[in-house]
């Protein structure tokens, strides 16, 4: 406020001379010269008075001011801004990659960015790259090449990098045994001049620029088949380029700002990223008429997956009649990754700091989930929850949509589920049908808040009780005897072979074959017989029509059930009390659905597709409904093999993977 | 020649002074428009402009938020007066154009909206129009509180106010947000460091100094000033609670302590204990809210609330308080009705009422009456059999909301006096056996009632 303190010795000087002349003329006479004299001081007065007013008002004002905005308004946390790392503006990078039999180390400007020494892990090869134009780390990857298949994995993995990008290879005790021509031609047309010759034990490091330079390569032959190469250390120079040059060239768009911020941080996702003609990140699916699960929040459970997570909401995105606003995803650990694949599709995700370990930490993270999910929206009677290793069925939320009410209003219902245990491409049949089982089978499933407040979460197992989630809410203490609606074909798809109880062969075995509805809108069929009652009615009806199979030929055999269509068949076996399901376990063994555990069930009755037939199982004298064998058809009964050493511990694993 | 001179420098000051002068009115109303400044215009009156500029900015206001569909209704407690007092004109003639600017040219720095969150998309592209429209705008963001309860989630941060300024005159738009308990909170106003502490005189808003509870209105649309706004249907309800609105956020990193030191019973009667008790409270808060009679967690539950945001499980019942003039004669056959009988009935309506209805099973539900001194508030215990008299007493508090197994609920605002009046400096330890004649903190005899009065006062079922 000091510049304007008064200065007159400025401008009325200069004015002075022609004022002054003109004022003297005007005013010669005495009187009137005393008038002027008396009213330039009051004049004057007034002004110094106004002055000194506003003066004191704007430094009272101010003053308030300053005083008033913050007092009880002030955060009362210590927001200091922590000072940002200085921008790197060095145009160069100084690599250092290191390959041995043991321990693999890449270094970036003497950051290390990768170290692996672990024992009996990370054996393969090592893939990182780095932004051409930041030197940020983007994607980490390891591909087992020593073991079948992974090689096509890191094929797939380099063909979706995009142009440009920095990518550094490294070897951690073998990773030659399985890499395949295709692979070594790809690794070569990066220009890569070792890996076509990459042999048995070798090891091997490379830096170079995807469809650019090379800037180093290194390699050690091993000697001999039983010893390995000698450790191989590259330090090499990296140039940056400009930041212009490492984005696209987008329309300026919220979704093109989502995806660059995307772009620039991550690897790996495709056609996300693509300068020309990227997919699209936003799908507006068509609504669903009378939506009955728009308001239903969707919760999704994820770990560290991110490429699950990005395949996973792509396809719940799509699904008709999804609510984006409703979507959460709960993130177990502070991962950055996932919370960036969160972020592209514009929805809200959660962290959860990690507490327990392995299946417990799994379960702790479901009950912060849910709980959460039910305070983030007080108003909801469910909530769908998923996982971030299931695709999701076109039809999913027109599925619940039709069903819900079911969960509503028949106290009898523990869940809806999307998932069928037993519903295998060769067992499963008609998109319109559903059923109710004891089991709970999770993997896409809807939760009724009252069963969850009042009843799980209080008592939801501790952290120090290393158990599952699921196999905790299968038990009979929770589910007393309540069962779940599932459909014949099942609306979500198990693509995850990396997991906690999960691995590529058990993934082929019980999951690869599993079938998934592609159909849109599908009319689900006589909703109202899966109440309690009416769904008894139901099953005796079909009973009754069903014709009995040939109890003297071989279940296991195609040719125990007629080459036919859209028939009805019933068998029995045979099951002693309810828990026997001795031959149950076989004819699914035999079936080639699972068999790990009992799934599926319904008062001791199994229901399936065989070759288009609807194909009912009756384990007697268990089943209620075992009534309807006729006396003369004696059950069937199938002793388990022999059993051999070890084979007692699979169940009890692949069990705990139904997650 | 002096006199020359003296006129010489007469003339030159007078010019200077009006240089001055008008220099100071060019600053002076620079800064009205720089600091909407309602503090000047006593000293000059631009009134009328002024007003204007309210009604335009808040006309700009509504254009921008319709544009985007994005329902706001108007909470401005002091339009909201104004139109208390025509509210049935208003109501009747919901179109009419109104002869004169009545209500958002009032003066004033803030025009206040709220708005649901649960209806909101989060769009971006609101802020874009805001800015090519000419606002200023400010986000405050804050932690999530119903995450808060939470162990170790970290969510976004969610959007609590904006504030929008254009010209002299600012928008403050605060967002509501669901809460368990079938409520709308909206959080308190809190600048971080790096923010414009003069963007707008903060303490002058009307929302924001607490986080606040409130019920969820029923809107109306109407057209006051020529603009069509929503409003509370009942405005003058809606200020009563404005008035009451104060939100207090269970303690819950101190209950997560308190757990750690003293582990949770997990067991199955205390899950049951739990479960009951919890719906206990929420029969007996329905009751009590169709009967309009004002109470707040009292006791035990307070303490479980206070200390470890969740019922105690050994606690064996549910205490509520309730000030006497509140009393009202209904409450008893309204429990009834409600599946409650009375169990016990002590003192009366002058001196130490309690009353005691039986829940499901074995909890009981405990309602104490408060009766209001001039420096402290007490209530009053009877024992059956001797027909002692006891007398509790705390000093004195007000009441704030909290959400408490999924209730909304008062508790004393000054909950910390209360508990420590009731439990002592040691309220933090767990005590399993407690004797409500001899444990509390704040018990003192209160003699004994006289033997023809017992039939009134101690009446036992």
């Amino acid at each position: 406020m000091d510049e304007w303190k008064p200065n007159p010795a400025v401008k009325p000087h200069k004015k002075r001379s022609w004022y002054l002349a003109w004022k003297y003329k005007l005013m010669n006479q005495r009187a009137l010269r005393k008038l002027c004299q008396t009213g330039a001081v009051l004049f004057l007065l007034v002004t110094v008075i106004v002055n000194i007013k506003l003066i004191l008002d704007t430094r009272r004002a101010a003053y308030e001011e300053e005083e008033e905005s913050a007092q009880d308004y002030d955060d009362e946390m210590l927001n200091v801004e922590v000072p940002r790392h200085p921008v790197n503006n060095k145009k160069v990078l100084d690599v250092e990659v290191y390959s041995s039999r043991s321990k693999v180390y890449v270094a970036v400007d003497g950051t290390t960015v990768l170290e692996d020494e672990a024992r009996e892990q990370g054996r393969g090869i090592h893939v990182i790259v780095l932004n051409q134009a930041t030197g940020h780390v983007m994607a980490k990857r390891v591909f087992d090449t020593y073991s079948p298949h992974e090689d096509e994995a890191m094929v797939l993995f380099l063909n979706m990098v995009a142009r440009g990008r920095i990518l550094i290879f490294t070897i951690k005790d073998e990773g030659s045994f399985h890499l395949k021509e295709t692979a070594k031609n790809v690794l070569k047309s990066l220009g890569s001049q070792v890996a076509p010759f990459l042999s048995w034990r070798d090891m091997w490091t490379f830096v170079g620029k995807k469809g650019g330079e090379v800037y180093g390569e290194k390699h050690a032959k091993s000697p001999a088949l039983s010893t390995w190469g000698d450790p191989v250390l590259l330090k090499t120079e990296v140039h940056l380029t400009s930041v212009e040059d490492a984005e696209c060239h987008w329309p300026d768009t919220e979704l093109n700002r989502r995806r660059k911020r995307f772009c620039s941080k991550v690897e790996g996702y495709g056609s996300v990223c693509s300068c020309k003609d990227p997919t699209p990140i936003e799908f507006n699916p068509d609504p669903l008429k009378d939506n009955q699960v728009f308001d239903v929040p969707v919760a999704v459970i994820a770990g560290n997956r991110p490429n699950y997570l990005y395949r996973m909401l792509r396809s719940l995105l799509s699904a008709q009649g999804v609510n984006p606003q409703m979507i959460t995803v709960f993130i177990d650990g502070y991962y950055e990754e996932p919370m960036d694949v969160v972020e592209l599709f514009g929805l809200s995700g959660i962290q959860h700091t990690p507490i327990s370990i392995k299946n417990a930490r799994v379960s702790q993270h479901y009950k912060a989930s849910l709980t959460a999910t039910f305070n983030l929206f007080p108003d909801a009677k469910f909530a769908v929850v998923l996982e971030e290793d299931l695709d999701i069925s076109v039809d999913f939320f027109s599925f619940l949509s039709q069903s819900i009410h079911l969960l509503e209003e028949d106290e009898s219902l523990y869940c809806i589920s999307a998932w069928n245990d037993q519903g295998y491409e060769h067992t499963a049949e008609d998109p319109s049908l559903l059923y109710r089982v004891e089991t709970m089978p999770g993997l896409g499933w809807v939760l009724r808040k009252s069963l969850y407040k009042d009843e799980l979460e209080p008592k939801w197992p501790t952290p120090e009780k290393l158990w599952d989630w699921d196999m905790w809410m299968r038990m009979p203490e929770q589910r007393k005897g309540r069962e779940c609606i599932i459909p014949d074909i099942s609306r979500s798809y198990h693509f995850g072979i990396v997991g906690l109880n999960m691995n590529g062969y058990f993934h082929e075995a019980y999951f690869k074959k599993h079938k998934f509805n592609t159909v849109p809108n599908v009319q689900l069929k006589n909703v109202e017989s899966l109440r309690k009652d009416n769904y008894e009615t139901e099953i005796h009806r079909l009973l009754g029509e069903a014709e009995v199979l040939d109890h003297s030929k071989n279940p296991c055999e195609d040719s125990f059930v007629p080459d036919t269509e859209g028939r009805v068949y019933v068998m029995f076996i045979r099951m002693e009390q309810e828990a026997d399901f001795t031959t149950w376990t076989q004819l699914a063994k035999c079936l080639h659905i699972w068999d790990l555990d009992v799934r599926g069930n319904h008062k001791g009755l199994w229901r399936l597709f065989r070759k288009k037939n609807h194909f009912l199982v009756v384990g007697v004298p268990a089943s209620p409904y075992s009534s309807k064998k006729p006396s003369s058809v004696t059950p069937i009964f199938m002793e388990p093999p022999a059993k051999e050493e070890g084979a007692v511990a699979v169940p009890a694993v692949a069990a705990a993977e139904q997650t | 020649m002096q006199k020359i001179n003296r006129n010489v420098i007469l003339a030159l000051l007078s010019l200077t002074s009006l240089v001055f002068l008008l220099f100071q009115v060019c600053y002076y109303k620079f800064y009205l428009s720089q600091k909407n400044g309602a503090a000047f215009s006593k000293v000059r009156g631009s009134q009328s402009g002024q007003d204007s500029t309210r009604w335009h900015v808040v006309r700009k206001f509504l254009g921008l938020i319709s544009s985007h569909n994005i329902p706001v209704y108007l909470i401005d407690p002091l339009i909201l007066g104004l139109v208390d007092k025509d509210i049935e004109q208003i109501r009747s003639s919901p179109d009419g154009p109104s002869p004169e600017c009545k209500y958002f040219c009032a003066p004033r720095d803030f025009t206040t909206f709220a708005l649901l969150e649960k209806t909101w998309k989060h769009e971006v592209g609101l802020f874009r129009t805001a800015e090519k429209m000419g606002f200023q705008w400010l986000k405050i963001i804050n932690k999530d509180p119903r995450l808060d309860g939470m162990d170790d989630l970290s969510g976004m941060e969610i959007p609590l106010h904006y504030i929008f300024k254009l010209a002299s005159h600012a928008i403050h738009l605060v967002v509501f947000y669901e809460r368990s308990g079938n409520f709308l909170w909206h959080g308190p106003l809190r600048l971080k460091q790096h923010m414009d502490r003069k963007f707008v005189p903060f303490r002058k808003l009307h929302f924001g100094r607490y986080p606040g509870a409130y019920e969820k209105p029923e809107l109306l649309l109407v057209s006051i000033d020529d603009l069509k706004v929503q409003i509370p249907k009942n405005p003058s309800r809606f200020l009563e609670e404005v008035s009451h609105s104060r939100f207090l956020e269970c303690r819950y990193r101190e209950a997560r302590a308190f757990f750690q030191l003293y582990s949770d019973d997990a067991s199955l009667d205390a899950v049951e204990f739990r479960k009951k008790a919890k719906s206990l409270l929420h029969l007996a808060a329905l009751t009590l809210n169709n009967l309009g009679v004002k109470f707040w967690l009292s006791s035990g539950t307070c303490l479980g609330w206070y200390r470890q945001c969740n019922i105690i499980p050994y606690s064996k019942d549910v205490d509520l308080g309730i000030f006497i003039r509140d009393y009202k004669a209904d409450i008893i056959p309204a429990f009834q009705k409600a599946g409650l009988p009375l169990k016990h009935k002590f003192g009366k309506v002058e001196d130490s009422l309690e009353l005691s209805f039986q829940g499901e099973d074995d909890v009981k539900l405990d309602i104490f009456f408060f009766y209001e001194e001039d420096d402290h508030i007490w209530n009053g215990g009877t024992q059956a059999k001797s027909g002692k008299k006891f007398k509790y007493l705390f000093p004195k508090f007000t009441l704030c909301w909290t959400e408490f197994v999924e209730l909304k609920v008062h508790v004393p605002c000054e909950t910390l006096q209360y508990v420590e009046a009731n439990y002592g400096p040691e309220w933090k330890v767990p005590v399993k056996t407690w004797d409500w004649k001899s444990s509390p903190f704040n018990v003192q005899d209160n003699g004994v009632w006289p033997t023809d009065e017992w039939d009134n006062v101690i009446q036992i079922y």
